[in-house]
């Protein structure tokens, strides 16, 4: 075991009040997981954008679903994984808006997956056994 | 999230307090939309003690903008907190934007 080695794992449902509950436990975690004030925000951030996803278009039916959320610290990384049995989606395949544009041309939405890649170091997708996996690593510097 | 409006002179000085995150963007959203129908010409967003936003906040100061914009307007935005500094950096907001690093300043500039 590193020093950092750390996990936690939340199963929620696939409900938007569970925001609340994420920031909660990123938060009563943050120093076991290294992670710092700053970097608090954008974590957070991280992980409501891709819940938030979930819920919002992952389900067709009106049906109470599990989605967990696994946050894995060690020496040189932070992976944050989330798990959902929903529609196949692989974020990674969407467009980045483009950010260099003026307010009126500016589409309104869309920053949600273009964040998540701008803070994390790596965005991956895995569909298998009907669920689907985001894995989210970001590299973190001693 | 808490909304004050204040008047000082011609700008109307929106005061935005908490976490602007999914759960409270509509609510915020329809405050902000009602601020926006009263047609005033110079508006301030104080974020001095908006300590966290997600897309679905930033998505509400891109409508502002766009309406201030169509109608002749004027937006500022003043005090932003570092971490919230760096997601309009990482959006492009920081370009979209006049921001000011206080009232004061956004008051006078």
């Amino acid at each position: 075991m590193g020093k950092h080695d750390h996990i936690i794992c939340l199963e929620l449902s696939n409900r938007l009040s569970e925001l609340a509950n994420i920031q909660e436990a990123l938060e009563a975690n943050a120093e076991r997981l290294g992670v710092s004030t700053a970097m608090l925000m954008s974590l957070n951030l991280v992980v409501e954008e891709a819940f938030t996803n979930i819920v919002n278009y992952a389900y067709a039916d009106q049906e109470q679903h599990t989605i967990a959320i696994c946050i894995n610290r060690n020496d040189q990384q932070l992976v944050i994984t989330l798990t959902d049995d929903g529609q196949p989606y692989d974020p990674t395949q969407n467009a980045d808006p483009d950010i260099e544009l003026p307010a009126e041309k500016r589409q309104v939405g869309g920053l949600g997956i273009f964040l998540i890649r701008k803070i994390m170091d790596k965005v991956e997708y895995e569909r298998k056994d009907n669920k689907n996996y985001l894995i989210l690593t970001k590299n973190m510097t001693q | 999230m808490n909304v004050t409006v204040i008047t000082k002179d011609e700008h109307t000085v929106v005061a935005l307090r908490g976490r602007l995150d999914t759960t409270q963007a509509d609510a915020v959203e329809k405050e902000v939309v009602e601020i926006l129908d009263q047609k005033h010409s110079h508006i301030i967003f104080d974020c001095k003690e908006m300590d966290y936003i997600s897309s679905s906040g930033l998505r509400i100061f891109l409508i502002a903008q766009k309406r201030m914009m169509a109608t002749g307007g004027q937006l500022k935005l003043c005090s932003l907190q570092a971490g919230i500094q760096e997601i309009f950096d990482m959006s492009g907001f920081s370009m979209i934007f006049s921001i000011f690093p206080d009232l004061e300043s956004a008051l006078n500039g």
